[in-house]
């Protein structure tokens, strides 16, 4: 078998005599020499000189003649051009490949974009442009791009200071760009690359990640990292909410009723063996007193580990009052106070209570004081329970708010870079 | 198939199909041309330069389920480029093109009457300017103008439907749709004559084509390996 016929042919430069490469036989228009800048006629065997040299010959980037494989498809630079709109300016690659025709290779300094040409129109509908399904927006006004600098082969005829006139419309990821010139009209359709995609393919250095300036079409980076934490945040709020709700079904462990007189004198009383097995646990210890009127009873707890003797101490004030002035009747006091302990080990226990009961006397009621005598009251029954479980309602709302933080932070930035992202860049005037 | 002699150089000649008339000789670059039982040489044809197009004669591939085989080409040429023009003889016997320009492709067929019912096309018949643009409906779809140039025949090879006489000039449109459907109609200049193709932008891997070329240092894409 004969060996293949090569896709590259080497060219005489017609005005520096310097070897040119000539990649795309067929469809190459035109040819900047590499050595010296000199336009070609590739269409004219004689090679025809269209346009001398302007500006000082540099090298782009990569290199004509590179291959790198973006996507699948194998792509060599054939042509290389760097065009402005007044303001930075950015690089364009015309990329080949005999089988897969043509691409672009677009570099804004930050990132790569790879373009293909469009086979079908957009469709304008609902004030968006419209392909295979998608919509973009228009991003700002139409600008006139001219050509700074050009070297390579090219399909069309090319020459420095061309001028072009360009629209974009833009989503995350994709832009089309609609480009006119008098006879004209092209679109384009443009991919954002990943971050060290193009670099990667073509060995360039990896660009540093930075999201200060986005191009119009560049996807949030912000923006997957804030469905996912959101959609996680939520989760993890919901799963708090019933585990604080499911657990909070705390269990009873031990209930005593109990008498407190009304002497001032206080005395204790012991709930034994209270089993707290597995792990640590929070203890709710409430004492209802419902019969109180204008008095209270003072409750010191002590939890006692019968094996260790390591106690808890706790305090709670049952009372309630009530009477009537000016206003009219009125009443106060919680006469069923709650008090929880967190953390209380595994073990046996016993929970020693220290009742105090005392009488408030009522201002509006001094009259009758002495017809109470000490002693004479019965005594006021308070019935204590021990409850095991529960959640602390600080403690889930302090879960929620850091649960869902990270979230609102990604939220604020993603709508910051979004701003950046689509806010039109400052006008110049020199146009 | 008929395989008879170039009546100019005596070269081996085929006719792949019974239905078109001219064949350039491969040794001569002769366009042969049948008619009836004789064969006559009329003029001669330049030979394609050189280019990097992956397509050749002897090319086949599939439109659906219809398969196909390239045996002709004509390459035009404007000002600003130039394009090919690929003749598909199809397994049932019928003929289209297959445009190759700029890497793309479009596969053609000639339609009849009914693209005359298309103001733009009377536009171009009757010889007024055409612009870029301009909407045209033909056979049912819209169709915006998307190309308008003046070309001239800069060779051709293989079988063909009509002699394409070296400098034979043309005036092209290039019609795009919302929907990958194009179109293109182009006036021969000398007789006036229009002719009006309609199909859509394919690539060759829609194709599945098989027997292209090779090139060296390029590997041949997996669908037609």
């Amino acid at each position: 078998m004969t060996t293949p016929p090569p896709s590259v042919r080497a060219l005489t430069c017609t005005s520096c005599g310097g070897t040119i490469a000539l990649r795309a036989a067929g469809s190459t228009v035109s040819l900047v020499c590499e050595h010296c800048g000199t336009t070609l006629d590739a269409t004219d065997p004689q090679l025809r000189i269209i346009a001398r040299a302007h500006a000082a010959m540099h090298r782009p980037l990569i290199a004509l003649g590179m291959r790198g494989v973006l996507r699948g498809t194998t792509w060599e630079v054939v042509g290389y051009l760097e065009r402005s709109d007044g303001g930075d300016g950015w690089s364009e690659y015309l990329l080949f490949n005999p089988y897969q025709g043509y691409a672009f290779l677009l570099d804004d300094g930050r990132r790569f974009s790879l373009g293909f040409l469009l086979d079908r129109l957009p469709s304008y509908t609902w004030g968006e442009m419209e392909l295979d399904g998608e919509g973009y927006k228009r991003f700002g006004s139409s600008y006139a791009t001219w050509v700074k600098f050009v070297v390579g082969e090219f399909y069309w005829r090319v020459a420095v200071d061309e001028r072009v006139r360009v629209s974009d419309y833009v989503r995350p990821g994709k832009m089309i760009s609609c480009e006119e010139n008098g006879s004209e009209r092209t679109w384009t359709r443009l991919w954002m690359l990943e971050w060290g995609e193009a670099e990667a393919a073509f060995g360039l250095e990896r660009r540093q990640r930075e999201w200060s300036r986005p191009s119009p079409h560049e996807p949030s980076p912000y923006r997957d990292r804030l469905i996912e934490l959101t959609i996680i945040g939520l989760i993890a709020a919901v799963t708090l909410l019933i585990v604080a709700i499911m657990g909070g079904g705390s269990t009873r462990v031990a209930s005593a009723d109990m008498q407190a007189a009304l002497d001032g004198a206080t005395h204790s009383e012991i709930i034994r063996d209270i089993e707290l097995p597995g792990r640590n646990s929070a203890l709710t210890l409430t004492a209802r007193a419902e019969q109180l009127d204008n008095s209270w009873i003072d409750i010191d707890y002590s939890l006692v580990n019968r094996r260790t003797q390591e106690n808890f101490d706790a305090y709670a004030l049952a009372e309630h009052y009530s009477g009537s002035d000016s206003d009219g009747s009125w009443s106060e006091g919680d006469s069923t106070p709650s008090i929880k302990l967190s953390s209380i080990p595994p073990g046996s226990y016993d929970l020693v209570v220290e009742l105090g009961a005392h009488r408030w006397i009522s201002p509006s009621r001094s009259l009758y004081i002495t017809s109470y005598a000490p002693g004479a009251s019965p005594p006021i029954p308070v019935t204590i329970t021990v409850d095991r479980g529960g959640m602390f309602a600080g403690n889930v709302i302090l879960g929620l708010i850091l649960l869902l933080i990270w979230p609102a932070i990604l939220l604020f930035l993603h709508f910051g870079f979004e701003q950046r992202r689509l806010s039109p860049v400052t006008e110049d005037d020199d146009e | 198939m008929l395989e008879a002699n170039c009546p100019n150089c005596g070269a081996e000649i085929r006719f792949r199909s019974a239905d078109l008339p001219v064949k350039v000789c491969a040794y001569c670059r002769s366009s042969v041309v049948r008619e009836g039982e004789s064969l006559k040489a009329v003029g001669r044809i330049a030979e394609v330069p050189e280019d990097v197009s992956p397509l050749q004669i002897g090319v086949r591939g599939r439109d659906g389920a219809l398969g196909f085989e390239l045996i002709g080409r004509v390459r035009w040429r404007w000002t600003d480029g130039g394009w090919n023009e690929w003749l598909m003889l199809f397994d049932d016997g019928s003929i289209g093109w297959l445009g190759e320009a700029m890497g793309r492709y479009m596969l053609l067929r000639q339609i009849a009457h009914s693209g005359f019912r298309t103001d733009m096309v009377r536009k171009l018949r009757d010889g007024h300017p055409v612009t870029v643009g301009t909407e045209a409906t033909i056979d049912g779809i819209q169709y915006r103008v998307t190309d308008v140039k003046e070309a001239t025949c800069a060779g051709g090879e293989g079988e063909l439907p009509y002699s394409a006489p070296l400098g034979l000039t043309i005036a092209s449109v290039d019609l795009m749709a919302a929907d990958g459907h194009c179109a293109s109609a182009q006036k021969d200049q000398g007789v006036g004559e229009v002719s009006v193709y309609t199909g859509r932008y394919v690539s060759l891997a829609d194709l599945r084509a098989s027997g292209l070329r090779a090139f060296e240092g390029w590997p041949m894409p997996q669908f037609a390996a």
